[in-house]
C-alpha cells in the first residue's frame, strides 16, 4: 500500500496547501528551487564516506555513480530551465497514508532488526536509497514539467522494497536501478481508469516483481539478501502478532481490511484444506509464511492500484491468496526459490484491476454487491471488517497456526511423512535438512550426505554426498567422518547438543542458552525418541 | 510555465511524451537482465575454480600426470606385507609419551599389514592445486601461492581425503597409470590417507627404529627445529626406511585413524560415534623439536582445523 483513497487524499492535499504558504514555493526561477535536489545529492555523496559504505569498493562506486547520474540530470534541467525561463517548483502535501505507513514500516524494521542485526547495519543504505528516490522522483517530475509533490511518498516505496529484497554490497548498484525502475513505472506505465490517468502498478511491487523475474531467469538470486530476509522475519518473537497489530493500524486508517484480510483468510483456508487432505503442511513450517503475511499487508493494499468497491477488494484479496498459493508450488517445480511467491503475482493482479471492477459492475444483484455493507455493520463497514479479521486471527492463533511451534518445525514429523510417502514429505525433509546444514548443524549435513549416497529419497550423487559429509565431519560429527572414510558406510547418529540448539529453534533464534535438559524436553516435544528416552532416564 | 493566482504553476508548453521515458525504462530493465546473466556466468566460473594457477613445470615432477613424481611408479613406494613393532619402548626411547604405550601390560605391540604403496613425498602445492582446479574446491582458505614443490599445508582433514579420492579416480581412468598400480587398484585397493599403522611401518620399517634415519638423534636428515617449510625431498636421507622423504618434520602428516588409546585396532574406528572426532597426525613439523619427529609420536587434529604445520601424504591401500 502506498497511497490512499481519493476522498482522503483531497483532504490531505488541502491541509498540505494550508501548511505551505504559496509564496514559499512559488519563488520563480532561481537556484533556490534546485537547492533541495542539490542538497540531497550532496548528502548521498557524503554517505559514501561512512564506514558502512566504505566496507566495499563496489558500494562506494555505486554511490558515486548514482550521484554522478543525478548530478548530470540536475545540471541538464538547470541548463534547460535557464534557457527556457521555466520554473520548477514543489507542492508540499503531507499525506497520512504515506507517513503513517512509513511509521508502521519503521517500527517493523526496529523490531525485526533487534533480532537480526544486518537490518540495523543496512540502515545507512536505506537512507541512501531514500535520498536517491527523492532526488530521482523530483527530477522525473520536473523533466515532465510538473511541480513536484513533496511529502513522504518515497518512504513507503523504499521501505517496502527493502522489506523484501536488497542486493548484496557487490551488486548494490542494482538497488538504485530497481528504485529507478519503480519510479519510472509509476510515471510511464499508466492507463485511464474511471476517467483518470493513473499508474497501473504499485511502484514497489512493480520493481520487486520485475527484478524478481530477472533474478529467477538468470539464476542470480544469490546476489541478493532475499532468501535471508524471508527466513529471518521469524527470528523476532511473535512476529505474526506484531504484523497483525501494525496491520490493524493501517487497516483502521485506510480501509484495507477487505484486501489484506481476505488474502490472509484465503491462504489460511487453503493451507488448512491441503493439510487436512494431504496430512502435511502446504508451506514448510507455517500456514502462511511470515514474509507472505507481511506482503499481504504491504504490497496489494495500494488504493490506486487495487479495486475500489468492497466486492472488488474482496476478489482482489482472494486472488492474491490464490496467486501466492499457486506460485509457491510452481516455483518449487521450476526449482526456483519459493520466497518470490508473494512478489510475482502482484503486478499481474494490478493488471487485473479494471477487469475486476468491470466484473463487479456487471453484477446486478444488489444484495451481493452490498453484502459487505449490511445494516448490522451500522454504517461502519471497515470497523466491522476489522472485527471479523481480529476474530479470524485470534482463532488461528489459538489453533497454533501463527506464532509458536508449528507441526512442520519438527524433523521427526517430516521423517515420518517421508517414510509414509505423504505428498512432498521427502522433498520437505531434504529441504529442511538443507536449511539446517547451511546453518552448520552437523547432524543435518551427515543426514544429507547419507541421503545422497543412498539415493533413496534424492537422486544418488556421490560428489554431493562427499561435500555434505565433509562439512559435517569438519563440524565434528564423527559418523560423517567415518562415512567419508568408507564409501560403503551410511552411518547416522542422534543430533548432538549443538545440533539441537539449531534444530529445535522453531523458526526463531538458535537456542544457545538453553540447558541440555531443556533441549531434551523440547526435543521430546518434537518427537525425537532419543530425547524422550533420555528424559525418562533422568526422571 | 506560468504562475497562477493560487500560487501553483500551469504548464503552457507541451509536456514531454512518455515514449522516451518508457523506452529508457525498458532499456534499463534489459540492461539489468543482460548484466545479471553475465554475473551468473561469472559466478559459475568462480565456483569451478578456474582462477587457480598450477604454476610452471617442476623438475622431478610430471605436469602431465597431476604433478606426481617423475618415476616409474609416479612416486609410490611399495611396503611389503608383514608385521612390525608399533608404539614406544621407554627403555630405548627416553622421549616417549604415555600415549605411545601399547597397554598397561605391554610397552609395544606387533601389527601385521598387507602390502601397500605409500607416496615417497608429502603431497605438494602443485599436486593439490591441480585437484582444486579440477574439482572446483573452494580455495578461499587455502594458500596455493607458494612454490609448487613445497608441501601443501593449511588444508583440512576432509580436503586431504577429497584429494585422495580425486587422485584415485584419475589413476583408475588414466592410461598414464603404471600397470603395477593399476593392477593393485583393480584388486580392491584405494587411494587414501595412511592409517596409523601403515604410516608407522613406513617410517620405522621392521627394525623398530626411533627416528626415520635410525635410533640416534641427528640433524640434517629432516626439516625440524626450523622456521620454514622446505621443498619435498630437499634433504637427502639415504638411511631412511623405504627411501621415503620428510617422514620426520616439514609438516605433520594426517592419517585416517581416529585418536584412540592403544592397543591399535582399526576395527573400533567407527565406534563411539557421539564423541568428538580427532584424527591422528604423525611425523612432526618444521617447527617441532626433535622429540616430536620420532616415528612413534602421536599428534591429533580436529578434522576441520587448518594449520601451516599440517599436511599429508597418501597411500594406496587394501585396508
Amino acid at each position: 500500500m502506498a497511497t490512499q483513497p481519493r476522498r482522503k487524499r483531497r483532504k490531505s492535499a488541502a491541509q498540505g496547501a494550508q501548511s505551505s504558504p504559496p509564496d514559499q514555493h512559488t519563488t520563480g526561477f532561481a537556484l533556490g528551487n534546485f537547492r533541495l535536489p542539490l542538497i540531497l545529492i550532496a548528502v548521498l555523496l557524503l554517505l559514501s564516506f561512512t564506514s558502512r559504505v566504505q566496507q566495499s569498493d563496489v558500494l562506494v562506486w555505486s554511490f558515486v555513480a548514482a550521484t554522478v547520474v543525478l548530478a548530470f540530470w540536475l545540471g541538464y534541467l538547470l541548463l534547460l530551465s535557464s534557457r527556457r525561463q521555466e520554473i520548477h517548483d514543489f507542492t508540499v502535501v503531507l499525506r497520512p497514508q504515506h507517513y503513517v505507513q512509513a511509521l508502521v514500516q519503521i517500527s517493523l524494521y526496529i523490531y525485526w532488526g533487534y533480532y537480526w542485526r544486518p537490518v540495523y547495519e543496512h540502515a545507512w543504505l536505506i537512507i541512501a536509497q531514500l535520498l536517491f528516490a527523492y532526488t530521482f522522483d523530483i527530477l522525473l517530475a520536473w523533466s515532465r514539467r510538473r511541480d513536484y509533490t513533496l511529502g513522504f511518498g518515497p518512504f513507503p516505496i523504499i521501505l517496502s522494497i527493502n522489506l523484501f529484497l536488497w542486493f548484496r554490497d557487490d551488486w548494490f548498484y542494482m538497488q538504485f536501478l530497481m528504485i529507478a525502475v519503480g519510479f519510472m513505472g509509476k510515471e510511464y506505465v499508466r492507463w485511464q481508469r474511471e476517467g483518470r490517468n493513473v499508474h497501473i502498478f504499485n511502484p514497489s511491487a512493480f520493481a520487486l516483481g520485475l527484478f524478481s523475474l530477472v533474478l529467477i531467469l538468470t539464476g542470480t538470486t544469490s546476489l541478493t539478501w532475499g532468501q535471508e530476509i524471508a527466513s529471518t522475519l521469524t527470528l523476532a518473537p511473535n512476529i505474526y502478532t506484531f504484523l497483525f497489530l501494525i496491520g490493524l493500524v493501517v487497516m483502521y486508517f485506510f480501509s484495507i481490511t477487505l484486501v489484506a484480510g481476505m488474502a490472509a483468510i484465503t491462504l489460511f483456508a487453503f493451507s488448512a484444506l491441503y493439510n487436512a487432505s494431504a496430512g502435511v503442511p502446504y508451506f514448510l513450517d507455517s500456514d502462511i509464511p511470515a514474509a507472505v503475511f507481511l506482503g499481504l499487508h504491504l504490497l496489494i493494499t495500494d488504493p490506486s492500484t487495487s479495486p475500489r468497491t468492497p466486492l472488488g477488494k474482496t476478489i482482489f484479496g482472494v486472488l492474491y491468496g490464490l496467486g501466492v498459493f499457486g506460485l509457491y508450488t510452481l516455483l518449487e517445480i521450476l526449482g526456483a526459490p519459493t520466497f518470490y511467491d508473494k512478489l510475482l503475482c502482484v503486478p499481474l493482479l494490478n493488471l487485473s484491476v479494471i477487469a475486476i471492477d468491470r466484473t463487479v459492475r456487471s453484477i446486478k444483484s444488489a444484495s451481493l454487491l452490498n453484502v459487505w455493507r449490511a445494516d448490522w455493520m451500522g454504517g461502519r463497514a471497515n470497523l466491522a471488517h476489522m472485527s471479523v479479521w481480529i476474530v479470524v486471527f485470534a482463532v488461528m492463533t489459538l489453533l497454533g497456526r501463527t506464532d509458536g511451534k508449528h507441526t512442520g518445525d519438527s524433523l521427526p514429523f517430516w521423517e515420518q511423512a517421508c517414510t509414509d510417502g505423504l505428498p512432498n514429505g521427502c522433498e520437505r525433509l531434504v529441504q529442511l535438512k538443507s536449511t539446517y546444514c547451511n546453518d552448520n548443524a552437523a547432524w543435518a549435513c551427515n543426514e544429507l550426505g547419507v541421503h545422497y549416497r543412498q539415493g533413496l529419497i534424492v537422486e544418488r550423487d556421490v560428489g554431493q554426498a562427499q561435500v555434505y559429509l565433509s562439512q559435517s565431519c569438519e563440524l565434528k560429527f564423527k559418523a560423517a567422518c567415518a562415512n567419508l572414510l568408507d564409501n560403503s558406510l551410511v552411518l547416522t547418529d542422534d543430533p548432538h547438543e549443538l545440533d539441537l540448539r539449531l534444530l529445535l529453534r522453531e523458526g526463531g533464534l538458535n537456542l544457545m542458552s538453553a540447558s541440555l535438559d531443556e533441549l531434551h524436553v523440547r526435543a521430546c516435544e518434537h518427537d525425537w525418541q532419543f530425547a524422550c528416552d533420555s528424559n525418562g532416564n533422568n526422571l | 510555465m506560468t504562475q497562477q493566482s493560487d500560487g501553483t504553476h500551469v504548464n503552457t508548453e507541451k509536456v514531454p511524451g512518455r515514449t522516451v521515458g518508457f523506452t529508457a525504462m525498458t532499456l534499463i530493465i534489459l540492461a539489468v537482465a543482460f548484466w545479471m546473466s553475465r554475473e551468473s556466468s561469472r559466478l559459475e566460473i568462480n565456483d569451478s575454480g578456474e582462477a587457480i594457477a598450477t604454476g610452471p613445470a617442476l623438475e622431478g615432477f610430471r605436469s602431465d600426470a597431476w604433478y606426481l613424481p617423475d618415476d616409474e611408479l609416479l612416486g609410490f613406494v611399495a611396503v611389503a606385507a608383514g608385521s612390525f613393532i608399533m608404539g614406544s619402548n621407554p627403555a630405548l626411547d627416553r622421549m616417549a609419551y604415555e600415549n605411545e604405550r601399547w597397554s598397561n601390560l605391554r610397552r609395544q605391540g606387533s601389527v601385521d599389514l598387507p602390502t601397500f604403496y605409500i607416496s615417497q613425498f608429502e603431497t605438494t602445492i602443485s599436486q593439490f592445486a591441480v585437484f582444486a582446479r579440477s574439482s572446483g574446491l573452494d580455495i578461499s582458505n587455502i594458500d596455493l601461492t607458494g612454490a609448487g614443490n613445497l608441501p601443501i599445508a593449511g588444508i583440512t582433514w576432509t580436503e586431504a581425503l577429497a584429494y585422495a579420492y580425486w587422485l584415485e579416480q584419475q589413476l583408475r581412468e588414466s592410461i598414464e597409470t603404471p600397470a603395477e598400480l593399476r593392477t593393485f587398484l583393480e584388486s580392491g585397493a584405494r587411494v587414501t590417507l595412511p592409517n596409523e599403522a601403515e604410516w608407522e611401518k613406513a617410517a620405522r620399517s621392521t627394525d623398530g627404529r626411533v627416528f626415520v634415519w635410525g635410533s640416534q638423534p641427528r640433524t640434517g636428515r629432516a626439516n625440524f627445529n626450523s622456521d620454514a617449510l622446505s621443498p619435498v625431498g630437499a634433504l637427502a636421507c639415504p638411511a631412511c626406511s623405504y627411501g621415503l622423504s620428510d617422514m620426520a618434520g616439514n609438516v605433520w602428516e594426517l592419517t585416517r585413524s581416529p585418536l584412540q588409546d592403544y592397543p591399535y585396532d582399526p576395527a573400533d574406528d567407527a565406534e563411539n560415534l557421539s564423541a568428538d572426532p580427532l584424527y591422528v597426525m604423525r611425523g612432526g613439523s618444521y617447527s617441532d623439536p626433535i622429540n616430536n619427529v620420532r616415528t612413534a609420536v602421536r599428534g591429533a587434529a580436529d578434522p576441520g582445523v587448518r594449520s601451516d604445520t599440517i599436511g599429508f601424504r597418501i597411500v594406496i591401500s587394501t585396508l
